[in-house]
C-alpha cells in the first residue's frame, strides 16, 4: 500500500467471475460476471433489491458469494474477511464512530494497521485537507451536519490509501443541493487520489454524472455494463431503457439489417435506421427506442414519419414534455427545451408531426 | 384584558408547576419512609448504648463506633485494631469485585448473544434470563450447595468417571461464595448491558472491520467504549448487593468465611449488640457510598477523554 501521498497511486481491478449468493431460499445475485478497471469510478445501478449492495458487500467482505471468483489485481480475494482486504467502504449511513472525535475516526483505520503516531497525524491532517474539514479536527462527529459527515466518512476510507473505494448510496440522506457538490467532489477525489471508486445507487442522474461506466443491474443480474452515454443511447434491453431516463417505446418490422444499422418500418409506415445492441442480428418484428428529445415536433404532419394529437404538456422550468396520442393508441413524448420567451407554442388537441432524426433509433434485444 | 390574560397566563404556568412538585410527592414520601427514614434511626442507634438483651439503652455512647475500629482485651482492657472487622471487610470487597468482574465476564457474551438475536426471539431470551429470581433466593443457594458439597452432584460425577479419587472440597470456600454470587447477580449485569447493547448500531462493528480492525480492538475500541453506560449500570447493580450479601455466604460459605452481611447479623442476633451492628450498617453504607463516587468519577472521566 502507497502511504506517501495523496495524489495518484494506483487503484486496484476488481475481475468476478459466475459470483452467485443465495440468502436462504432467495437469490439476491444470479450468475455476475464483471470486469472493473483500475482507477475506474465504476457504477452498480439498479431499483432496490437488485443485488448491487449485496455484490458490494461481496467486494468489502462482509458477505461470501455462494459460488464464483473475486480477484483484486488478479488474486483471489473472496475468502478473505474484510480486515485483510486492501479495500474500504464508504457506507450509507456513514457508520461514523460516534465516540471519537473527527481525527479520530479518520485515522482509525491506520491505527489498526500499527501505523506510527506521527504518520497517522500527518495522513489525518491531509486528509482533512482534501475534504475542507481541516477546523473539526477535535470536533465530535456527532456536532456534524450530515454533509460533514459524509466527508468525514469519506476521508476515513480513503486515510488508509484503499486499492479500491466502495460507495454504498453514500448521498442519499443528503438534499438536492448538497448532493450535487457532492458528485461533483466526489468526481474530483477520485481523479486525484487515482484510487477505483466502486458506487453503489439507484438514482440514474448520480449514475450517468459521476460514473466512468456504469453496470444496470435487475433481480441479481447484470443486464448492460457501458459508458454513461452507452447506458443512455444504446441501451441493449427493455429494462435498461426504461431505469434510464424517460424514453418513448415503439413495435416495429425490421426491413433490411446492414452492419450496424437496420431499417425498421414504424406503425404508419415510415422507414427508419436504428442502431442495434452488438452482437445481436435483429429480425421480424421488434421494440425500438426513442429518447424524448430527440424527436422534435412539427405543425406539418405531411412528411413526417409520425403524427398525432398533443393530450397532454407539462411544464418542467428547462424543458416542457409534449404528450402526443398516435394512431395506434399509444402516447409518445418530446421534450422540447424552454427558451425565456413564454408557452412552448403549442396547446392541447392541436395535431402535430413527429420528426425523429436519422441516428436515434435504438433496436432492443428481446 | 391582555393584562389579565398574562396574569392568568402567570398564574397556570405556577400551578403547573407545584401540581407537578405535588405528582411526585408519592416518590418522595416512599423515599423518605423507606430510605432515609430507616437510615436515620440506624445512624441514631449507632450512638446508643447496647442493652442487656438486644435494642438499645437510650444513653449516647460511642462504644458501638470504637468497637468497629477497635478491641478490647477482655482482660488487661488493652485496646487494639479490630483485626477481625477489616479482614471481613477487606474480603467483602474483594468477593465483590471478583463477582462484579465475574458477572460481566460472563454477562457481557450473554447480553451480546440476546441483542443479536432476531428482535422477535429476543424477549424470549430475556424471559429466560429471568426465570431465576422465579425461587427464593435461599432455594438456589441450597441447590447449589447441593451441586457443590462433597457427595454432591460434581463430586459423585467425578469419583465415578475416576478423574478424582477423593471428592474436592467446594463447599464452604470462597470459591462456593463466589459461585453462588456470581450465579445469583448475573441478570442485574445482564439486563443493564442488553440494553446498550441493543442500541448499538452493528453497522459500526462492520465499519471497524473494514477499517482492519481485530475482533479484539472490534470489542475494545468500538463495542466496550459505546456500551459503557451498561457496563456502569451493570455493575453498580451487581457490586452494591454482591458487597452486602448475607444469604449466600451463610449457606456457601459456612460459618467460617464471613461477609459484612453477616457481621452485621451476628450484631444484632447473638451479639445482642444493636448499636455496633447499626456501626457497621453505616460503614458498609459509607463504603458503598465512596466506592460509587470513586467508580462513576472515574468511568466518567474516561469517558470524557475518549469525547476529546
Amino acid at each position: 500500500m502507497d502511504q506517501s501521498s495523496a495524489t495518484a497511486s494506483h487503484g486496484g481491478a476488481i475481475g468476478m467471475h459466475g459470483i452467485k449468493k443465495w440468502f436462504g431460499n432467495f437469490q439476491a445475485v444470479n450468475d455476475v460476471s464483471l470486469e472493473i478497471r483500475s482507477n475506474e469510478f465504476f457504477t452498480l445501478l439498479g431499483p432496490s433489491g437488485c443485488g448491487k449492495t449485496t455484490l458490494l458487500r461481496m467486494i468489502a467482505g462482509f458477505e461470501m458469494p455462494s459460488e464464483g471468483s473475486i480477484r483484486l489485481d488478479g488474486a483471489e480475494i473472496a475468502h478473505l474477511l474484510p480486515n485483510q482486504r486492501p479495500v474500504n467502504t464508504v457506507f450509507q449511513n456513514y457508520a461514523l464512530f460516534p465516540h471519537l472525535t473527527v481525527s479520530d475516526n479518520i485515522g482509525f483505520g491506520l491505527k489498526m494497521l500499527g501505523k506510527p503516531k506521527a504518520e497517522i497525524d500527518a495522513v489525518v491532517a491531509e486528509m482533512l485537507k482534501l475534504v475542507h474539514l481541516e477546523a473539526r479536527g477535535n470536533n465530535l462527529v456527532t456536532q456534524l451536519s450530515g454533509g460533514q459527515q459524509q466527508r468525514v466518512a469519506l476521508a476515513r476510507a480513503l486515510a488508509p490509501r484503499p486499492k479500491v473505494l466502495l460507495l454504498d448510496e453514500p448521498l442519499s440522506a443528503l438534499d438536492l443541493k448538497l448532493r450535487k457538490s457532492m458528485q461533483i467532489e466526489l468526481k474530483r477525489l477520485q481523479a486525484e487520489t487515482g484510487i477505483t471508486f466502486v458506487f453503489v445507487t439507484h438514482d440514474q442522474e448520480e449514475a450517468l454524472t459521476m460514473s466512468d461506466r456504469i453496470a444496470v443491474m435487475s433481480q441479481g443480474q447484470v443486464r448492460q455494463v457501458g459508458a454513461p452515454w452507452e447506458i443512455y443511447d444504446r441501451p441493449a434491453e427493455r429494462f435498461v431503457a426504461d431505469f434510464i431516463g424517460e424514453t418513448n417505446f415503439l413495435d416495429v418490422d425490421v426491413v433490411d439489417v446492414g452492419a450496424d444499422r437496420a431499417r425498421v418500418r414504424l406503425p404508419s409506415g415510415a422507414e427508419i435506421p436504428a442502431t442495434f445492441p452488438a452482437g445481436t442480428q435483429p429480425s421480424g418484428k421488434v421494440t425500438i427506442v426513442i429518447r424524448p428529445e430527440h424527436a422534435r415536433a412539427t405543425a406539418s404532419t405531411a412528411v413526417t414519419p409520425l403524427s398525432g394529437t398533443i393530450h397532454d404538456i407539462v411544464y418542467l422550468g428547462t424543458d416542457t414534455h409534449l404528450h402526443v396520442r398516435l394512431a395506434d393508441g399509444s402516447s409518445f413524448m418530446i421534450r422540447l427545451q424552454n427558451a425565456r420567451s413564454g408557452p412552448c407554442g403549442y396547446s392541447v388537441g392541436e395535431e402535430v408531426g413527429i420528426e425523429i432524426s436519422d441516428d436515434v433509433a435504438q433496436i432492443l434485444r428481446d | 384584558m391582555s393584562v389579565d390574560a398574562a396574569e392568568l397566563n402567570e398564574k397556570l404556568h405556577r400551578k403547573d408547576i407545584r401540581d407537578r412538585w405535588f405528582l411526585s410527592a408519592p416518590a418522595l414520601i416512599l423515599i423518605g419512609v423507606a430510605s432515609v427514614g430507616p437510615l436515620l434511626i440506624v445512624l441514631l442507634y449507632s450512638f446508643l448504648a447496647p442493652g442487656n438483651y438486644g435494642d438499645v439503652k437510650w444513653a449516647f455512647s460511642t462504644d458501638g463506633w470504637f468497637n468497629v475500629f477497635f478491641s478490647r482485651d477482655i482482660f488487661d482492657d488493652t485496646v487494639s485494631l479490630a483485626d477481625a472487622h477489616f479482614t471481613i471487610f477487606w474480603r467483602s470487597i474483594r468477593l465483590a469485585l471478583a463477582t462484579t468482574v465475574l458477572c460481566l465476564i460472563f454477562g457481557f457474551p450473554t447480553a451480546y448473544f440476546i441483542a443479536t438475536r432476531a428482535p422477535q426471539n429476543r424477549s424470549i431470551w430475556l424471559f429466560l434470563i429471568t426465570i431465576p429470581f422465579w425461587t427464593n433466593m435461599l432455594i438456589r443457594a441450597f441447590a447449589i450447595q447441593e451441586v457443590i458439597r462433597s457427595e454432591g452432584l460434581i463430586n459423585t460425577i467425578l469419583i465415578k468417571l475416576g478423574i478424582i479419587q477423593a471428592p474436592i472440597q467446594m463447599l464452604f470456600t470462597d470459591f462456593a461464595i463466589l459461585l453462588g454470587m456470581t450465579y445469583v447477580h448475573l441478570p442485574l449485569m445482564v439486563l443493564p448491558l442488553y440494553a446498550s447493547l441493543e442500541k448499538l448500531d452493528f453497522r459500526l462493528i462492520e465499519a471497524a472491520y473494514d477499517l482492519y480492525a481485530s475482533r479484539f480492538n472490534v470489542l475494545m475500541k468500538v463495542i466496550v467504549p459505546l456500551v459503557k453506560p451498561g457496563i456502569i449500570a451493570g455493575s453498580i447493580l451487581v457490586f452494591i448487593p454482591a458487597l452486602s450479601s448475607y444469604v449466600i455466604p451463610r449457606v456457601l460459605g459456612g460459618g467460617k468465611n464471613l461477609m459484612i452481611g453477616n457481621l452485621i447479623e451476628l450484631q444484632f442476633g447473638q451479639g445482642r449488640n444493636w448499636p455496633l451492628g447499626a456501626a457497621l450498617s453505616v460503614t458498609l453504607v459509607v463504603i458503598v457510598l465512596f466506592a460509587m463516587l470513586y467508580y462513576v468519577r472515574n468511568a466518567g472521566k474516561n469517558g470524557g477523554s475518549a469525547h476529546g
